[in-house]
């Protein structure tokens, strides 16, 4: 008479990551209804399909069911399973796509993750690898997954429209985790970049970091940015080109921002020193919202101190994205976990807009599917 | 006559006074401390052995770090629960008696009958819910895992009974809480020494079952019934001062130990179907871990339940408020029982109780015994009558029926042996657990007593002038007191509840969304004004005033129900939502809905969007009001969505919280009332919570909801408008983007918006007390002053800046000023503080170890645990943390069995344990597994789980038995448990097992949702055909598809010849060709070995004994064995003729004798060649010697000869005698005179050198004086 846990249910595809994601880490079944029910091209689209094939490679037991049309999706989660795997990420959505939903669930797998991701490295929508590479990784760290094994590798680059980009992304396991007081970002030290062109000229990331420095020269002189050209098969299926810009602070917070070339075919050609310049600004809009955590990253964070101890974690983030709040939200009905939220208003200081304080006690979660030996 | 009455002087034998003197002594007698000792006799201390020396820095060390235990953080709240006493034992030891006594000691009241859980104030920082435990195993089972303290009672004139010893391996499954032994009976022994050697050895017993020295109690006699009060004084002292090790299992879950239970079904419901699911309301103090409201729980003996609603009431039994006094109050001694109907007098939301004149009117009601009980059966009603009439006759412990006595054979030595002892005078069945080596410690000395007694007695001392306090006077001042009181508190509640009624929660939310929204609405007008309003808004404005008017008259008829009050209120609330809604946007959904339509569908048509935002306003008025919204809707403009638009911008910046709204409301008069609320909901909530916290958690309905009740409007009652890109559609399948994107970025290329983030980077101007500048300057200041020694120069420290000010400040005000002295001092104190860390991080810097810094950061956030959500009250801080233990809480159950509510018996405990995430669900769960050593059979394959053993290439391999002193693999189907818990297995729970019940004890290793568990299959085939090392194979498989999947498999004959498959044979179905390594024989048999993979069947079936009726709760089973199912319905076992054994018959083999041919021996090496000794023929006669006679001269002879020689060799052999004797004495006498040489050259050179010696004493006195005599 086993009672399973009673099942949330949504609907739309919104945010159909943090559901699953959530739902797999919380053990609880979810079912998400009328998902593109009113449009011309009902159901799910091929790179959630993706999505839900690499939750089912990950896990052991779940179960998936999708309706004819693809409107309704139920899904009971199994434990994480992890191991060596390979997919096939679909080139509509980048592998950040991917990834950051991985990032949740690798360290709590049974076995090891170790995952080849094929597909679209760069695009316009999601975060980068590079990106995340540099800011995630740094971030999970601070929660104790840290070793040898846990590294993020871009091993081919791949533009859209044609893909062909291969990531490389393993992760250790943890039982528990640290719980963190992020709470003073520090002030930034460096500034470090990688413009990447592929499958045009390798001037163009020349160009790229000039026009780059050329903005953020007037507040930082420590800033290098690595051109990196990729050449024949490792260069995908289609040209572009794009930067990515990190800023490391003093107390190990990193914020980034990024831009990618148009795709090809799509939209009007991009100068690169556009490019540069655009990004650069765009990087010094984030330190603007400041926080010891991306903008990106947030939902990351605030999942990791969710999942801690039973003991008090903090983190002091920029403005609260929509995709954090919604993530909140959900944290609430998946875990009944409400964050303590302080306003700080910016004040006198010349450091960017207003912060604020995130605050909770964490649920005391522990990895139920590692093996004691 | 004075000189007499006065006393001698006496020494002082002890203080400081004496111990100078015994120094002084000690020193005149050249005997000082070890320090001394070390001066004087340097080589005793000296390293002697670097072996040694290493060894013992390695024990030292080794003890050092066993005495480390991982570091927790230390998550006891500062009000922790109290302590759950389990008071242990088998029947008739007296539990119930030393409960009473136990109680009466601490509360001074004397409760006659006990049920469930009673919780007693026991000191000023510890309270205590004493609860019995009977020997159900599964009461045991459930106790153990709640319980911080055991009270195991044992009686002494009978020894240790098998429950006992059950319920030890049950406590050491669940993480071992603190178990202490209380012997009773001991009045029975007639004969002082019995006693001393029964008290030995039952102590010895539970020493090695618990830990050496454990703590073992001793009550020694029954006065009127009831124990000794010194003694019940004593082991409460022990009680109250007692420290506890958090067990794993206890802090990483929440727990309660329900003391009180409710029935909230709907009668009607009940009265329709009795057998009706039940809403039942459970009481208790929260333990362990925090509690989430709407989390899973799991009722032993019941069931998994999800919890409805959570709340926290008032503690029924306080600690009493600090005070400096030591002992508690006569008011403060609380006692709380409400199962047996003491104290516990609630007032809660949903049922009156009234307080009979507080926990004191039960003293006094010895007399009036009957009509008392009366009143109180009838407040204290948790269930109906029905379940009352049947509790009324509640037997507690049903005797096991008496079993045939068997002849058990002792395992090993180490067992109890159980005997089943039959008490003549009750006729009660007892199972005696008895050791074989019990008679051997017998014999021994008697000293541990003693110190044990003498502990009491310390205690006694301790104790009594506590005892001395209480007095008969203030207890008569208390009831006084307390009656007072209670009559208070049942007014004050009265007022509360009719405040408050509703649920503290909703009530709480209703809060939160009512200033919430009016807060927005406040803002949406703020915003208006800044973005000087136009006329199109205005006329907004004023339509929905009118649709204001419109919606009143409704909603004065929906909040009919509630007061005037709460009808303003909520009438203001509605105002507020409207104004809001014409602005456009009213909770965060919808701003960030619209937010995400630029970026999405760019391609959106502004007419669309004005359709959405009359969907939002749709959606926040009740169905009348569409109308009017569609009309405001179509008055929209173009350029007036767009400003909308940017409104929501303006919004999405929270920052912009208003300090203008009393400035509005005196500019815009129309909603002058409005607004002042509005500013004042505004200020409250500023002070009580931030703005952000409702944008995320506050008004935000769930999804599902908002969608019915869209397709309200109908188009000449036929058709519905179908609205593709409805707002909250078009939300919920947006784009999935973690992304955040910049909305308006500033211009980067203004000085000004660069110069906000210019502190940002290092390069920036630092915070005061980082800045490199500052902190250069403050350690000149700290180190300025110093004196060159080599050259003698003094370096003056520059006086810093603000000293100087400071100094000049000081001329100038000359101390009228007190707040410029302080802050001086405090600038001192800094100085020193700053000095003090610097010292200390210098001096602690090769001490910290990891242990150290790991215990450090421990602590560090332990402190902050505490701190954080100190300073919030209980509303607020159980919505962020849970509710957190310490806590009464009360929880709200639904879809209980009806059977739980009728057969409820307060004797049973009631466990509700959080569930973790995920823990509700069901999985393989792999576990570590040993047969208990005393049970007495081996578990087999026919129990629930599969017993597996792990070989070496990480195959799990199915076993049919468990080993027998071995660990084994074991798996089940079952409720997802995490890693490192302990379980045990019992064969039945059910009450008439005989023997030591618990099968088998382990640890969960490993969750899943699929298991690897193989068994071996061996497939056996026969040849048919043999040609040289190939042969055909038939009877493996049935099919030539089966034989392709095999192919390449490894066969193997039993004779021990290895071969491969090859490829499945036309002829006979499902043969195969195969090579061996050698020719077979037609004899042979041929198999393959295979792994079969098994599955564990996916049955779970929770112990459901709660639900059994009273009286019946120990007879609950799972399922019956085979071997019970075939008792009871009388089916014989057929046994297979096949399978029995029989005594095995051996031919005894004959084997012919080896042949070797004629032509292979020639060509036989000769080592080789077989070497038949041919038969000696006879010798030719020229060969034979002729025998030899001789003369009778010769005989003689030769006679003479023998007896020549036979003299001479003893002639010789004595020479040879005597001559050894000789050269003894020989070597003696030289032995001796080289003795006597050597003693004689000892003493010479003794006194040669004694001569030499005085000669060079001579000579170096001489040099010595030599210079004095000089000066001489």
């Amino acid at each position: 008479m086993a009672t399973q846990a009673h099942s949330l249910s949504y609907s739309g595809c919104n945010f159909l990551r943090q559901r699953l994601v959530l739902s797999t880490l919380s053990g609880r079944p979810v079912k998400i209804r009328k998902i593109r029910a009113r449009d011309d091209n009902p159901g799910l689209r091929d790179f959630e399909a993706s999505f839900i094939r690499l939750l089912d490679k990950v896990t052991n037991g779940s179960r998936i069911e999708i309706n004819q049309t693809g409107t309704t999706l139920y899904y009971q989660p199994g434990l994480l399973y992890g191991g060596s795997l390979e997919h096939d990420c679909s080139v509509l959505r980048g592998i950040g796509y991917y990834l950051e939903s991985l990032l949740c669930l690798a360290p709590f797998m049974k076995h090891p993750l170790r995952i080849v991701l094929r597909g679209v490295t760069n695009d316009q929508v999601d975060p980068s690898v590079d990106v995340l590479k540099a800011t995630a990784l740094p971030l999970l760290k601070q929660f104790g997954i840290d070793g040898e094994s846990f590294e993020l590798k871009v091993v081919r680059r791949g533009m859209p429209p044609g893909g062909g980009g291969e990531v490389f992304f393993s992760c250790p396991v943890r039982k528990i985790l640290k719980p963190i007081q992020l709470i003073d970002p520090g002030k930034i030290k460096r500034i470090r970049g990688m413009a990447y062109s592929v499958r045009v000229s390798p001037q163009m990331a020349n160009r790229i970091v000039d026009s780059a420095r050329s903005i953020l020269n007037k507040f930082l002189p420590d800033i290098y940015i690595y051109t990196d050209h990729m050449k024949g098969i490792n260069s995908g299926k289609s040209p572009g080109f794009g930067l990515s810009l990190v800023a490391e602070t003093t107390n190990g917070t990193f914020l980034s921002a990024e831009l990618a070339s148009n795709p090809q075919g799509q939209g009007a050609a991009m100068l690169p020193e556009d490019l540069g310049r655009n990004c650069a600004r765009l990087l010094l809009e984030e330190i603007y919202r400041g926080g010891c955590v991306d903008s990106t990253n947030q939902s990351l964070a605030l999942l990791l101190m969710t999942l801690g101890q039973q003991d008090v974690s903090k983190v002091l983030l920029g403005p609260l994205s929509p995709y954090t709040i919604e993530f909140l939200r959900h944290l609430k009905s998946f875990f009944q976990i409400m964050f303590k939220i302080e306003t700080k208003p910016c004040g006198e200081e010349l450091k960017g807009g207003d912060k604020v304080l995130m605050t909770c006690v964490g649920i005391g979660f522990s990895n139920l599917s590692k093996t004691l030996k | 006559m004075e000189t007499k009455d006065q006393k001698k002087h006496r020494k002082k034998n002890s203080g400081p006074k004496a111990e100078k003197k015994k120094k002084r002594h000690l020193q005149d007698l050249q005997l000082g401390d070890e320090e001394d000792a070390r001066k004087r006799n340097p080589k005793a201390f000296a390293v002697q052995s670097a072996v040694r020396m290493a060894r013992s820095f390695h024990r030292t060390q080794d003890l050092k770090t066993k005495k480390h235990h991982i570091p927790v953080v230390d998550r006891t709240p500062l009000e922790p629960p109290p302590i759950v006493v389990v008071v242990m034992g088998p029947p008739k030891v007296g539990k119930s008696t030393l409960i009473q006594c136990l109680i009466r000691n601490f509360t001074r009241q004397k409760l006659t009958e006990i049920r469930g859980p009673v919780t007693i104030v026991s000191g000023k920082k510890r309270r205590l819910t004493i609860i019995e435990c009977g020997c159900d195993i599964n009461m045991m089972i459930d106790l153990a895992k709640v319980a911080d303290l055991v009270l195991m009672l044992i009686d002494a004139s009978f020894g240790f009974e098998m429950e006992t010893f059950e319920f030890l391996n049950i406590c050491q499954v669940h993480g071992f809480p603190k178990i202490m032994g209380v012997l009773t009976h001991l009045d029975s022994f007639k004969h002082n020494k019995q006693l001393k050697k029964t008290k030995k050895r039952l102590k010895h017993r539970f020493w090695t079952e618990v830990y050496p020295g454990a703590k073992l109690f001793y009550l020694s006699g029954m006065v009127h019934g009831e124990y000794q009060n010194q003694e019940i004084h004593n082991l409460g002292r022990f009680i109250t001062v007692m420290k506890f090790r958090p067990l794993t299992w206890q802090t990483s879950h929440p727990y309660i130990l329900a003391d009180r239970m409710e029935d909230l079904t709907n009668p009607e419901d009940i009265r329709t179907n009795n057998k009706c699911d039940r809403k039942v309301s459970l009481y208790g103090y929260l333990r362990g871990a925090h509690l989430k409201n709407k989390s899973q729980v799991h009722i032993p003996g019941v069931g998994d339940f999800a919890v409805s609603d959570v709340s926290f009431l008032p503690d029924p039994c306080a600690l009493p408020e600090q005070q400096k006094k030591r002992c508690l109050n006569e008011k403060e001694k609380l006692v709380y029982a409400p199962l047996s109907g003491v104290g516990g007098v609630l007032y809660d939301k949903d049922a009156v109780y009234v307080d009979l004149g507080g926990s004191h009117g039960f003293q006094e009601s010895e007399e009036v015994r009957p009509t008392h009980e009366l009143v109180q059966s009838l407040i204290s009603t948790h269930s109906t009558i029905d379940a009352k009439m049947a509790s009324s006759r509640v037997t507690l412990f049903t005797d096991s029926k008496p079993l045939g006595s068997e002849d058990i054979d002792n395992q090993g030595q180490w067992m109890p042996k159980e005997e089943k002892q039959v008490d003549l005078k009750t006729g009660r069945v007892r199972r005696k657990a008895i050791f074989g080596d019990e008679e051997e410690d017998e014999s021994g000395d008697s000293d541990d007593e003693d110190d044990e007694m003498s502990e009491g007695d310390r205690l006694e001392n301790s104790c009594s002038d506590d005892e001395t306090e209480e007095g008969p006077d203030a207890e008569v001042t208390d009831k006084q007191y307390m009656s007072r009181k209670g009559i208070k508190r049942q007014k004050l509640e009265m007022e509360e509840d009719f405040e408050v009624d509703l649920p503290a929660f909703a009530d709480s939310d209703d809060d939160l969304e009512r200033s919430s929204v009016e807060e927005e609405a406040e803002e949406a007008d703020e915003s208006s004004e800044e973005e000087d309003s136009t006329a199109e808004e205005e006329r907004d404005i004023l339509e929905s005033k009118a649709v204001r008017e419109g919606g009143k008259p409704e909603l004065l008829q929906t909040d009919d129900s509630s007061d005037s009050l709460n009808m303003e209120k909520s009438l203001t609330r509605k105002k507020a939502t409207f104004t809001t809604s014409d602005s456009g946007h009213c909770t965060a959904e919808e701003a960030f809905a619209s937010e995400d339509e630029p970026e999405g569908n760019s391609s959106l048509s502004t007419e669309e969007e004005d359709s959405e935002n009359e969907e939002a306003i749709r959606k926040k008025f009740p169905k009348p009001q569409v109308v009017s919204s569609q009309k405001l809707g179509s008055g929209n403009l173009i350029d007036e969505t767009s400003d909308i638009e940017d409104l929501l911008k303006e919004e999405e910046d929270y920052k912009e919280e208003n300090n203008y709204s009393t400035e509005t409301s005196g500019a815009l008069k129309w909603k002058e009332d409005l607004s002042r609320k509005a500013a004042e909901a505004f200020l409250r909530q500023q002070q009580i919570t931030p703005n952000l916290r409702k944008l995320i958690y506050g008004t935000v309905t769930e999804d599902n909801e908002e969608e019915d009740g869209d397709n309200g409007e109908e188009l000449g009652g036929l058709f519905r408008v179908s609205q593709p890109a409805s707002e909250c559609k078009h939300k919920a399948d947006s784009l999935d983007c973690s992304r955040f994107h910049v909305e308006a970025p500033h211009d980067w290329d203004l000085e000004e918006v660069m110069n906000s983030i210019r502190d940002c980077f290092v390069t920036g101007k630092w915070e005061e007390d980082k800045d490199a500048a500052k902190i250069l300057a403050e350690d000149e200041e700290l180190y300025g002053d110093f004196e060159d020694l080599e050259t003698g120069d003094v370096h003056k420290g520059k006086p810093g800046p603000d000293t100087q000010i400071e100094d000049v400040e000081e001329e100038i005000k000359e101390e009228i000023d007190p707040s410029a002295e302080e802050s001086a001092k405090k600038k001192h104190l800094e100085k020193k503080r700053k000095l003090k860390e610097m010292f200390d991080a210098e001096y602690d810097e090769g001490e910290s170890t990891y242990f150290d810094d790991l215990k450090g950061e421990m602590q560090k956030q332990a402190q902050l645990n505490r701190a954080e959500f100190e300073d919030q009250d209980d509303e607020a801080r159980v919505q962020y943390e849970g509710f957190r233990p310490g806590m009464y809480v009360r929880i709200e159950i639904e879809n209980v069995p009806c059977e739980f509510v009728l057969n409820f018996d307060p004797h049973y405990p009631i466990i509700l344990g959080g569930l973790g995430n995920s823990e509700g669900n069901v999985g393989y769960v792999q576990m570590r597994l040993k047969k208990h050593r005393w049970y007495k059979k081996i578990l087999k394959f026919q129990t629930i789980p599969l017993y597996y053993i792990e070989d070496h290439n990480g195959r799990q391999r199915l076993l049919k038995y468990t080993p027998q002193h071995m660990h084994c693999g074991a798996t089940f189907w079952g409720p997802i448990t995490p890693q490192g818990t302990g379980f045990l297995a019992v064969q039945s729970v059910s009450g008439n097992m005989p023997d030591f019940r618990i099968a088998a004890t382990g640890v969960v290793l490993d969750l899943d949702k699929s298991i690897k568990i193989v068994k071996k299959l061996k497939l056996t085939g026969f040849p048919y055909k043999i040609f040289k090392n190939t042969s055909f194979i038939k009877g493996m498989f049935n099919s030539a598809l089966e034989v392709a999947k095999f192919e390449g498999a490894v066969i193997r004959t039993v004779s021990g010849i290895r071969g491969q498959i090859k490829k499945a044979l036309r002829a006979p179905e499902g043969a195969f060709r195969a090579t061996f390594e050698d020719k077979l024989l037609m004899s042979d048999i041929v198999f393959m070995r295979t792994w079969y993979p098994v599955s564990v069947p996916a049955f779970y079936n929770p112990v459901t004994s709660l639900l059994k009726p009273i009286g019946e709760k120990d007879t609950w089973s799972g399922m019956r064995t085979t071997g019970q199912l075939r008792l009871a319905h009388g089916i014989k076992l057929k046994a297979n003729k096949d399978s029995l054994y029989k005594p095995i018959v051996r031919q005894k083999k004959h084997f012919n004798s080896l042949h070797i041919p004629k032509a292979l021996q020639k060509a036989l090496p000769f080592k080789s060649k077989p070497k038949t000794q041919a038969k000696a023929g006879k010798t030719p006669k020229d060969r034979v010697r002729p025998a030899v006679i001789r003369e009778p001269h010769e005989r003689k002879i030769l006679a003479l000869l023998d007896a020549l020689s036979t003299v001479h060799s003893e002639k010789m052999k004595k020479a040879k005698e005597q001559r050894h004797l000789h050269n003894k004495e020989h070597f003696k006498m030289k032995q001796k005179e080289e003795e006597e040489k050597l003693k004689r050259q000892k003493d010479l050179r003794k006194k040669l050198y004694r001569i030499q010696g005085q000669k060079e004493r001579r000579n170096q006195k001489s040099s010595l004086k030599g210079p004095e005599e000089q000066l001489k």
